[in-house]
């Protein structure tokens, strides 16, 4: 009987310990629950999983994996759900992985739980998304808002000759990256090309087909409209698709932030003139990167190479943002490149 | 053009005694749609420089012709007081089996709408089967079966989209091969299925049979209607309705599918429904209807965009002719059991 219950206070204790030992001893990978073979972890969160950019992203943080000898966890929800994405935070904090990486579906809310991850030993990022009222240690930013927005507005002015009547095709009305390309836009058509005239703003949400339609209300009530930019990856191929229907190639070009392999097609034919974004594996692979510097306890550069590929990488010690680079412009001749 | 699947009723009525109880041609709610459409397109016509050209109105043809479709298969379940909320993740479905398999195989036309077609028929049979013999409200059901669908569908999309489709659906689409004559044959093909299955529900002994489903389930079985095969029935039809819209957002969307496909339109097609003057209680209803407030609905979204007015608004004007259409439907129902 006494045997059994010194027993019984005895796991209780190596529990105890082995809990204590884990939230003081922060780099220690061998008690790290995922790590069989002591190899950092590196954990990554995308917003919903299985959707072509958040698996492009996971296919560089794989490269990097196998490059840099860490394991590499990609769990996200099947919706952009912050309370799923929440879950398989928590779950991943109890796991113990000694990188952890959000992009966070709802910023708010995810901020107490990198605080809790945080106390609990694990390093915590965020990357694509930020969570800036957060203790996360570093922003991995594929490009800033501004940088963004001025390389759509000037390919779509390059398109249209700098002049003429233009509309935006946005996707959810509360997405603060988008709104904020709308306003750089904006500032820089009216700083830059005085002769270009935004004349209507529509939002389609994240249904192609409903951009096409939007485009050729669009197209009917402006007649002399010359560009259309829509602005996420549902809604650039749909207006380029759009002006393709309305036979109008050539007549009204489009610019947007689609996906190489789903702007090809129109990149070619001609309506679609240039294509925004950035090297979203490259993006991946940066996160991945930076998850083990942070494991390591590293503190980053100012400014640094990671290898060959990605260069020119900024790191601001101050708002803790790292930022990969200027934003990729596909276009007809470089597009084929890329494979997502 | 020309469906090559039809549900092809079983001509048993023709009840000589049968043409007096007839309802008449259009129902006061249809003549209501009309003059909004018309009152509606007059003014846009008026206030915007092209909503009255070819140019505007036969892409918003082209837009309705899904909506529509599928809303012929939602009336008649809706008329035997069911519901079918897992529509939109049955598009999923089978839009992502017919276009991987014509990426894969580069299928012609008339098999791939066949596949989609038989997929979409085999989706509605499992909803129809458990709402005929399952014993629980169609909405439970279906909403489960919505759940399963979108499961199925995001395992065939495999964490990707399907790039590089062929140009097979183009005849559905909104471009110029989308058209004969100036009409788009998505559209033509709606009217068709509409103007068969109006037939139908007035001159099918079957059809007649739903609205007394829709009425009183157990008087209906009492009298000696079948219920649960022509339960089961709609909701295949439904499936199968699916499957040829799926084709149609394919030829209307771009060169690549996403996961996004069919998100949402089941409320589109319901709204369509209720809009048109079906009854959400069951009992009555009519396709002509839904076919009408499809358009309605589609000219909202079109004029507030054409107008340049905030998009939000479409949600808003939509919001109302919904509230007003049950508004006036309780109403009737109220005044009738007063008489």
């Amino acid at each position: 009987m006494l045997k059994k219950k010194l027993l019984q206070s005895a796991a209780v204790l190596a529990i105890g310990a082995l809990a204590l030992t884990g939230c003081t001893n922060k780099n220690s990978t061998a008690d790290s629950g995922s790590g069989d073979s002591g190899k950092t972890t590196v954990a990554f969160v995308p917003k919903l999983q299985g959707i072509p950019y958040f698996e492009a992203m996971n296919a560089g943080g794989q490269q990097a994996a196998e490059d840099l000898g860490i394991e590499w966890l990609y769990q996200g929800p099947t919706t952009a759900d912050a309370a799923a994405q929440a879950d398989i935070v928590r779950s991943l904090i109890q796991q113990k992985v000694d990188a952890l990486i959000v992009a966070p579906n709802d910023p708010d809310s995810m901020a107490p739980l990198l605080k809790q991850a945080q106390e609990a030993g694990i390093k915590v990022a965020t990357a694509d998304t930020d969570a800036p009222n957060s203790v996360r240690q570093v922003f991995v930013n594929q490009t800033t808002e501004e940088n963004h927005g001025k390389a759509l507005s000037e390919s779509l002015m390059k398109a249209m000759g700098g002049t003429g009547e233009f509309a935006i095709v946005s996707c959810s009305e509360t997405a603060a990256n988008l709104n904020a390309y709308i306003e750089v836009i904006k500032k820089d058509v009216a700083a830059n090309y005085p002769q270009g005239k935004l004349v209507d703003l529509v939002y389609a949400g994240e249904d192609q087909a409903k951009a096409a339609a939007m485009a050729t209300d669009l197209m009917n009530a402006h007649p002399n409209l010359k560009g259309i930019v829509g602005l996420c990856s549902a809604a650039a191929p749909g207006v380029a698709q759009a002006v393709k229907d309305a036979g109008k190639i050539g007549q009204v070009f489009t610019v947007g932030g689609g996906t190489p392999m789903a702007m090809a097609p129109y990149l070619k034919d001609g309506s679609s003139s240039a294509s925004v974004l950035w090297d979203v594996q490259n993006l991946g692979y940066l996160t991945a990167w930076t998850g083990k510097e942070l494991a390591d306890d590293k503190t980053l550069e100012p400014a640094f190479d990671v290898d060959d590929k990605i260069k020119g990488v900024t790191f601001d010690a101050e708002s803790k943002i790292e930022l990969l680079g200027p934003p990729l412009v596909f276009t007809k001749d470089n597009v084929q490149q890329f494979k997502y | 053009m020309r469906t090559t699947e039809k549900s092809r009723p079983q001509v048993t009525a023709g009840i000589p005694v049968a043409k007096k109880i007839l309802p008449s041609l259009v129902t006061g709610q249809e003549v209501v749609l009309i003059g909004i459409i018309a009152v509606l397109w007059i003014l846009l016509g008026l206030l915007t420089p092209a909503f009255l050209t070819a140019g505007s109105i036969l892409p918003l043809l082209v837009a309705v012709a899904p909506i529509a479709l599928i809303g012929v298969g939602m009336t008649l379940i809706i008329i035997t007081a069911g519901i079918d909320v897992s529509v939109g993740a049955a598009i999923m479905v089978t839009s992502v089996v017919t276009s991987q398999t014509m990426v894969a195989t580069g299928i012609p036309l008339i098999p791939a709408v066949l596949l989609s077609v038989a997929v979409g028929a085999l989706l509605g049979l499992v909803n129809g089967y458990l709402v005929a013999y399952g014993k629980i409200h169609a909405i439970i059901i279906t909403f489960g079966t919505a759940n399963l669908f979108q499961f199925i569908g995001l395992r065939f999309f495999g964490s990707s989209t399907v790039n590089g489709l062929p140009d097979t659906f183009d005849v559905f689409g909104r471009g110029e091969a989308g058209r004969t004559f100036g009409i788009p044959h998505s559209f033509a093909i709606t009217v068709i299925v509409v103007a068969l299955a109006w037939w139908y529900l007035r001159h099918a002994a079957s059809g007649r049979h739903l609205f007394a489903v829709g009425g009183n389930e157990t008087a209906a079985r009492l009298a000696g209607i079948k219920v649960k095969p022509l339960i089961l029935r709609t909701y295949v039809i439904t499936g199968a309705l699916v499957g040829l819209a799926a084709c149609f957002l394919i030829g209307q969307g771009t060169s690549t599918l996403e996961q996004s496909v069919g998100a949402g339109r089941e409320l589109a097609v319901i709204a369509a429904v209720v809009i048109g003057g079906t009854s959400i209680l069951g009992g009555r209803g009519t396709v002509l209807g839904t076919l009408l407030g499809a358009i309605l609905v589609q000219t909202v979204t079109s004029g507030v965009t054409q107008m340049g007015w905030p998009s939000q608004l479409s949600d808003f004007f939509v919001g109302v002719a919904i509230i007003a259409a049950v508004g006036t439907d309780i109403l009737r129902e109220r005044s009738r059991r007063k008489s």
